[in-house]
């Protein structure tokens, strides 16, 4: 190789040149439009697959509205991840922080007797201050996101360990604080599906139809031009970390609802499904870029799959394999799709 | 030939290329031929042509028409590999190292290495490098840290890791930029040490004084064309700095005669340094004047504007803005107190490629894009109709304000970038090489949209490395040459041979 700022310019290139040299434009063409589609046909071809194959277990409204339900705090938890993503960092301290809140409301209720509400408010106040420490490890102390959300995650666990001495909270769990997950308070439909309908709508709009959503996805697209146009580099990235803190947050409190305790690391394992669901959805519609509503069916897609094959009863090992499968899947496509959208 | 009829063909001969980049011509009719063991020097203005030609060289560019021959045969350079394997090697200005290596590591970078029992055999390298080492003078032991090393030291690297490599030729670009004059010396009795070897040097470089002491023969480029090559024989000084100008430019177009005392300064400028690139700078801007800033590439025009634009700090020197002290912290602070800024590389600084036209256009006015002062929600029908406007005003081609910008030619997404901040209106709006990479039609479209904007009161700085850019477009020029205003130039004394010739002055160390 020869040395110098030549190499580096070329290794930027080579990527949109490869593409360019090696497909006619109509392949190209056709290759983007797969690849925006292919999520959304794969979760058709699999809910027509699964009904086909077991039209008594898999089609019917019942098991749909479950495994919406199911789906709903992946997906809160995936909308909020989606926020960090689409700032350009990632947050891996979601699934430790949603299993310590968790805890945190469980022991707020039962050891504290707080109300209800007022647990809450508190830890939803403690998921955006999470939130708010990541963003200053990344964007003041210039620390990579990977690291520094590992690290606040892994100490978050440390705190939840502290706080229950590894015990989970069961005893003492107000039926008014279960019902929060497993109530039907709007004409029925589980309250799960009603917040995680309420908080993707709202994540929503927030990124496509407002100013500061805007500024959201410029940093997102390119920080260095961001910041020449005047936008707050730091603090956009911030609120990226702070909203998916506050949706971590979410998710524990109503997994905590929904199991009825308090457990230590009862909610990590959403960190490699809400990854699996934003890099799937960044595949849907757009080139590769992260947005809401591409998170919304790559949850479901997941969801749809796990159902599958846990109607067929499927082994264990396989439902790993799903899972890891999905998520370099997910990647691949996502990858595709942006450097397709770039040459 | 200029040194008779050479009995083996020429090393290189590079014939007749072309090359272009969207609509902008880097290279139109280029040769070079470069004779084993001579030091052949590569001069042209910015924009000349003279990067292109070492990229294709180093097979990261591809010529789109012409011909390459070494020893005599054709040849294709299809990667960085290639030209490796030709025998070619580059250095580069900012030269590429990996500082926790020893000097022997970082030499022996992508060189193959001779093992033993599938180990690398680093003592047995070390003694094949040790004398060429020492032969090209470095001086620090092979088992020293790269990290203390000076640039200078780290030439010396990758000019042995050239002949380690058993290069034919080696291209030094701006070799002496950061080198003190003791060091400059030191490596030219190594080009000179290397040429006697029979190893080519192509020297590229601004600095004429050392072209004129250091080649055999020396090449002009000028907008992409071979325009003159020189023998010894007949190097001048007078004659390199025509052949680079080339000739007189024409006068300017009949525009209305600027009157400066009848504007109010809008922003001074005094002494303001940050080092090494601006050492004490000062000037004034007006309402309603487009000042140039010219020099060239590495003169620290962009460093300067970065101050002005709270990207940098700056390490001393003061600002006003209209009247009031003026240090931002930040290009927010910046843009908030009232500047706007066209930055120099488009594609990674100034644009969102995958986004759309209207959102490019947005960014910066999503203050009049709400629908309310305190209701945040975006009005996706003034969005587009601002799209429109500005579209229209800049005659900016597209599809629909939907279309992502990184469809767009480079004319129209430097219009984009333009037409961001002209519903903003800044008092002061900064663009750096505001036509690199557009097409004439285009440029002449900015041109007048640049001329429209301070003819409305609007101060506008001009950088640009293209030659006859500031003749045409600007009230007064100031030419900057390591970090120095070193002329100011107004009206009619406007002339791309005088900015030239200001940018070449002589140095003042």
């Amino acid at each position: 190789m020869v040395s110098g700022a030549i190499d580096r310019e070329d290794d930027q290139m080579s990527d949109a040149s490869t593409y360019n040299r090696r497909l006619t434009p109509r392949a190209k063409a056709g290759l983007g439009i797969f690849a925006r589609y292919a999520t959304i046909l794969g979760l058709l071809a699999m809910i027509v697959a699964f009904s086909i194959l077991s039209p008594k277990a898999f089609s019917t409204l019942g098991n749909f509205t479950n495994v919406l339900n199911q789906a709903s705090l992946a997906m809160i938890i995936a909308g909020g991840l989606t926020l960090a993503v689409v700032v350009g960092e990632l947050d891996l301290s979601i699934g430790f922080a949603a299993s310590l809140h968790g805890i945190l409301v469980t022991g707020f209720i039962v050891h504290d007797k707080l109300p209800i509400p007022l647990a809450i408010l508190i830890v939803l106040v403690l998921g955006a201050l999470i939130g708010l420490v990541n963003g200053f490890i990344v964007t003041k102390m210039k620390v990579n996101s990977v690291i520094a959300t590992l690290g606040v995650g892994t100490i978050i666990t440390g705190l939840a360990f502290a706080y229950s001495a590894g015990v989970p909270i069961v005893a003492g769990v107000p039926e008014a604080f279960l019902q929060l997950s497993l109530g039907r308070w709007l004409f029925g439909i589980p309250n799960n599906i009603v917040v995680m309908v309420f908080v993707l709508g709202i994540l929503w709009v927030l990124v496509e139809r407002t100013s500061i959503g805007q500024e959201i996805q410029a940093v997102g697209g390119n920080p260095a031009a961001s910041r020449l146009a005047g936008i707050n580099v730091d603090r956009i990235k911030t609120l990226g970390f702070v909203i998916s803190g506050i949706c971590a947050a979410l998710t524990g409190i109503l997994l905590a609802s929904r199991l009825g305790s308090g457990t230590t690391s009862a909610a990590d394992s959403y960190l490699l499904t809400a990854f699996a669901a934003v890099f799937l959805g960044s595949a849907t519609l757009r080139d590769g870029e992260f947005h809401v509503l591409g998170t919304l069916v790559g949850a479901l897609i997941i969801a749809f799959g796990f159902n599958g094959l846990n109607i067929f009863g499927a082994p264990t090992f396989s439902q790993y394999v799903f899972q890891g499968a999905i998520l370099i899947i997910a990647v691949g496509l996502s990858s595709l799709g942006r450097s397709l959208a770039e040459s | 030939m200029a040194m008779g009829a050479p009995v083996v063909p020429p090393f290189l001969v590079v014939r007749n290329i072309s090359k272009a980049f969207g609509g902008a011509k880097a290279l139109r009719n280029a040769s070079l031929d470069i004779i084993a063991g001579e030091v052949h020097g590569l001069v042209g203005a910015n924009g000349a042509g003279k990067s292109t030609m070492i990229r294709i060289l180093a097979g990261l560019n591809h010529p789109d028409q012409g011909s390459i021959e070494i020893d005599g045969h054709t040849v294709g350079i299809e990667t960085a590999h290639c030209a490796t394997a030709f025998g070619m090697s580059f250095i580069h200005q900012e030269l590429a190292f990996v500082p926790g290596m020893t000097v022997l590591q970082n030499i022996m970078l992508g060189v193959p290495k001779r093992s033993r029992f599938g180990l690398t055999d680093w003592a047995a390298i070390a003694r094949d490098v040790e004398p060429i080492a020492r032969r090209v003078g470095i001086t620090a032991s092979l088992n020293a840290n790269v990290k203390g090393l000076s640039t200078a030291e780290n030439w010396l690297i990758n000019i042995c890791r050239a002949l380690v490599r058993k290069s034919r030729l080696i291209v030094m670009d701006e070799p002496t930029a950061s080198l003190s004059a003791a060091e400059s010396e030191k490596l030219f009795a190594i080009i000179k040490d290397l040429s006697a070897s029979g190893v080519a040097v192509l020297y590229v470089s601004h600095r004429l004084d050392e072209i004129l002491k250091l080649c055999d023969r020396v090449s002009v480029l000028r907008d992409g064309n071979s325009v003159a090559e020189f023998t010894r024989a007949g190097l001048t000084r007078k004659a390199l700095v025509e052949a680079i100008v080339g000739s007189a430019h024409v006068g300017n177009d009949s525009r209305p005669e600027y009157a400066p005392q009848t504007h109010e300064i809008v922003l001074r400028v005094q002494n303001l340094t940050r080092l090494p690139k601006v050492r004490g700078v000062s000037f004034e801007l007006r309402h309603g004047e487009v000042l140039g800033i010219g020099g060239l590439v590495g003169a620290g025009r962009s460093e300067l504007v970065r101050l002005i634009y709270g990207a940098d700090r700056a390490d001393s020197g003061s600002m006003t803005f209209r009247g009031k002290p003026y240090a931002p912290k930040s290009p927010q602070a910046a843009v908030a107190a009232g500047l706007g800024l066209v930055p120099e590389e488009r594609r990674t600084e100034g644009l969102f490629l995958t986004k759309s036209v209207a959102f490019n256009l947005g960014l910066v006015n999503l203050d009049k894009l709400v629908l309310g002062r305190r209701v945040p929600l975006l009005s996706r029908k003034s969005q587009s109709s601002l799209a429109r406007e500005t579209m229209k005003l800049l005659s900016i081609k597209t599809a629909s304000v939907d279309s992502p910008v990184g469809r767009l030619s480079g004319g129209n997404q430097q219009k984009v970038v333009i037409g961001r901040w002209l519903q903003r209106a800044p008092h002061i709006l900064i663009l750096d090489e505001p036509t690199r990479g557009v097409d004439i039609g285009a440029r002449a479209e900015i041109h007048r949209q640049i001329r429209e904007l301070a003819a409305a009161g609007m101060a506008v700085l001009v950088i640009s490395s293209e030659p006859d850019e500031l003749p045409d477009l600007c009230d007064r020029v100031l030419v900057m040459a390591e970090g120095l205003i070193v002329r100011e130039m107004s009206g009619a004394s406007i002339s791309r041979s005088a900015i030239v010739e200001a940018s070449y002055g002589e140095r003042s160390h």
